[in-house]
């Protein structure tokens, strides 16, 4: 597991890589001055214009005074033609190139939350990995100056995707975002620019790919185009998307006659449909044809690179069969639906005052089911590609699947979503080699972040896991179970979850944080009277003083009692009313058995 | 569409905070993640659970409502149909084609009429009265069967450890 390795190597941090660049850059050009102090340093060699020659004469005379334009070009001249300060300036380049992105993202994006830095760490190194295969194991380049040209194109391509693929998540997370929260508008038009910068470069990159092609024969141009073809495709989607969306918040917020509104909305449901299909289909197939493209190429099909494209290809089969089957179904539901169910009439509608029991939304029109259940058509639609029965009264709806058989579920609608979209996403290619020769061997490769562990790999080691927890509980009492549970899945060793404890990294859930022998501070206190968590819960001594503490804090109690009758508007306000009202659940909770546990011992001494 | 997953859950929560159940609460811990949300549930009066308060994450498909939601305790618990991860076995919560169990009737599965609420109140239920028929925790389960005295102690020093008493 390639990534893993390279995971647990000593990176050096930002700081240190751009100044360990620099200094290697310096000292290369200190090199190149004081060879070319020496006014003769290009005599010896071959193939130097005559006319730096000329120059050069008359410099003699004049000391060091050449111009500044000459002397650049000369330290230039004398850094290519060594190739230690070559490799020196691409490192520079690299440099150069992930402190543009830092000032992207600094700009764009500020702070990555951890799941978008887990994303593009992971997309970062399958890149890496493929296009590594690519170079060497597809094309097999023979010439250092033929891997820099593709190394260099794959690093702005690849330099692109990551881009392109951060805004993506952003995009989702703002969209997300905006139900609670409002993301100001200046975000959404810094991540739009940067979203059309990219498409427009991915432009330019294909006039590139034509160019180069044009000299370099078709296959070439297939090979670079069609990885330009898929970034312009993804980043043209989320630009749609991101539109879209804009478009229907706008649309809620301006507060416009929801009648016209929603109708809008039931026309707008295909058309989304269709954009999103036509996307995931398109970047399928290129995908896949580029893929074939590869392993047709590349003529060699036994070796570790054409396994690996194998397998590529057999997964993005997987996915444009499962797209088309989905879509199959789409269909078949939408002409069921439009011969069986009619649209309800507006006296059944008007007579039906409830809302839509999938989305929980107002009907403004409905379609009704034999069962005189109405819902959104929309909602509806995506129950019964699901499942064919009515979600109020589960009458079982007589709808034959195209596939011939009943209700055939997909793959992917059964239940555990997580674990297929993780497998996509870890690329886990196995190769059971005794299915085709018993004595082949059978093996796995896996491209993944060492944190994603398969739901299936913890399932065969959870009693494991579980023995290490009691362990490491034995030590921590007050840490619960679960949560040294989580962490044992990522460090997989009991020392250094116990160092993590130790150092703080490992923190028991709110819940448990407040039942601590320490007591916690509140962050956001708003009232003046002394915090309602902070001294009351002295859990390790049960004294009397204690008991009384616990009963006696009635007045915090009425203070939050109102808390349950409230919806705020704003989400940190909910944040902090939830937490309070937990809180004071716990209390309650926790006074009523002190108070029953005393009549109890009462009683019995009595 | 995450959207309206997104809709449905804002109005839960709304619901669940304007109205709540007796002894229960639900919401996200932190709004960035909407579909991940905390719940305390109280252990049902004249049950052996009686008196503790039940910490549980709800995760929820992005899909939601048409999949049903991942329920966890985050507590220690004991319980036939309470897997010893925390994990909640119930018939609500399984999405229509799944049937781990094999004697579930559609009838009885997800569907997107539930919600957060009728999860949690069934969830009441199952404390009060364990199904034994399902072995999620199998030694729970014979436990329940066999030597109930031995089960409700154990189940009150669950409680007594969710209040943060000491034993
Ligand atoms: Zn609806
Ligand atoms: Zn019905």
């Amino acid at each position: 597991m390639p990534v893993i390795l390279l995971n647990r190597l000593p990176l050096p941090n930002l700081k240190t890589y751009v100044c360990l660049s620099v200094l290697a850059l310096s000292s290369c050009v200190y090199f190149a001055t004081t060879v070319i102090k020496n006014p003769d340093w290009n005599k010896g060699k071959s193939g130097i214009s005559n006319e730096n020659e000329t120059f050069n004469e008359t410099d003699k005379f004049s000391g060091d005074t050449r111009p500044l334009r000459q002397y650049i070009s000369e330290i230039f001249l004398v850094m290519v033609h060594e190739a230690v300060c070559v490799w020196v300036m691409i490192n520079m380049a690299c440099c150069c190139l992930i402190l543009l992105g830092r000032c992207i993202q600094k700009l764009v994006f500020d702070e990555l939350r951890i799941s978008e830095q887990q994303h593009l760490e992971e997309k970062f190194w399958n890149f890496i990995f493929y296009k590594f295969i690519f170079v060497f194991g597809v094309i097999n380049v023979q010439y250092m100056d033929e891997v820099l040209l593709w190394c260099s194109w794959f690093s702005l391509l690849g330099f692109l995707h990551l881009l392109s693929q951060l805004s993506k998540d952003r995009f989702e997370y703002n969209f997300q975002l905006s139900f609670s929260l409002t993301t100001p508008v200046w975000n959404h038009v810094k991540l739009l620019t940067l979203l059309i910068c990219i498409f427009a470069l991915s432009g330019f990159m294909l006039l590139i790919s034509t160019f180069v092609g044009f000299f370099e024969g078709l296959n070439t141009f297939a090979f670079m185009s069609a990885e330009v073809i898929l970034l312009s495709l993804r980043t043209v989607h989320v630009i749609l998307r991101y539109v879209m969306h804009l478009y229907d918040v706008f649309r809620d917020g301006s507060g416009s006659v929801s009648n016209v509104s929603s109708s809008v909305w039931e026309k707008r449901g295909p058309v989304v449909y269709y954009v999103e299909l036509v996307f995931e289909m398109s970047a399928y197939i290129i995908d896949f044809v580029h893929h074939l493209h590869m392993l047709v190429w590349s003529n060699i099909f036994l070796s570790m690179a054409s396994l690996v494209i194998c397998m590529q290809l057999r997964y993005l089969f997987h996915e444009l069969q499962r797209r088309y089957k989905k879509h199959r179904n789409y269909l078949w539901v939408l002409k069921h639906m439009e011969q069986n169910y009619p649209i309800a009439s507006p006296d059944e509608l008007s007579q039906n005052c409830d809302n839509c029991a999938i989305c929980w939304e107002k009907m403004e029109s409905a379609r009704k089911l034999p069962c005189n259940h109405l819902f959104h058509t929309m909602c509806l639609q995506s129950w019964l590609e699901q499942d064919k029965s009515c979600p109020t009264c589960r009458l079982t709806l007589n709808i034959e699947t195209p596939m011939g058989g009943r209700v055939e579920l997909l793959p992917e609608l059964q239940n555990d979503p997580p674990q297929p979209t993780r497998r996509h996403l870890n690329h886990f290619f196995h190769f059971d080699g005794s299915r085709y020769v018993s004595w082949l061997p059978s093996f796995s490769v896996e491209v993944s972040h060492a944190q994603l562990v398969r739901p299936d790999q913890l399932v065969a080691t959870n009693s494991q896991l579980d023995a290490m927890a009691r362990q490491v509980q034995q030590m921590f009492p007050h840490i619960p179970l679960s949560t040294i549970v989580d962490d044992l899945r990522v460090t997989r060793s009991v020392e250094l979850t116990v160092e993590n404890i130790l150092e703080g990294h490992v923190v028991p859930p709110p819940i448990f944080r407040e039942l601590d022998v320490r007591p916690t501070v509140v962050p956001m206190s708003t009232n003046s009277r002394n915090s309602p968590t902070g001294d009351s819960f002295n859990v390790d001594e049960e004294s009397s003083e204690n008991w009384d503490e616990l009963t006696s804090d009635n007045v915090d109690m009425e203070e939050f009692s109102g808390l349950g009758s409230r919806f705020s508007k704003s989400s940190s306000e909910r944040e902090y009313m939830l937490h309070k009202r937990k809180e004071q659940m716990l209390r309650v909770a926790r006074k009523k058995y002190m108070e029953k546990q005393k009549t109890k011992l009462d009683s019995s001494q009595r | 569409m995450a959207g309206s997953a997104l809709r449905r859950l804002m109005a839960e929560y709304k619901q669940l905070t304007l109205n709540p159940p007796e002894g229960i609460i639900a919401g996200p811990v932190n709004e960035e993640n909407f579909f991940e949300w905390e719940a305390l549930i109280t252990g049902p009066e004249g049950t052996c659970f009686e008196g503790g308060v039940f910490p549980a994450k709800l995760v929820f498909p992005p899909d939601y409502p048409l999949s049903p939601p991942k329920m966890q305790f985050t507590c220690e618990m004991f319980h036939p149909n309470i897997y010893s991860d925390g994990r909640v076995c119930i018939s609500i919560l399984h999405a229509p084609g799944d049937d781990p169990m094999g004697y579930e009737s559609s009838a009885e599965r997800w569907s997107p009429v539930q919600s957060v609420e009728k999860i949690l109140l069934s969830v009441v239920s199952m404390l009060a009265e364990p199904n034994d028929e399902s072995g999620a925790n199998v030694d729970a389960a014979k436990m329940w069967r066999e030597n109930r005295d031995e089960f409700n102690k154990i189940a009150q020093r669950i409680v007594r450890r969710t209040l943060g008493i000491p034993n």
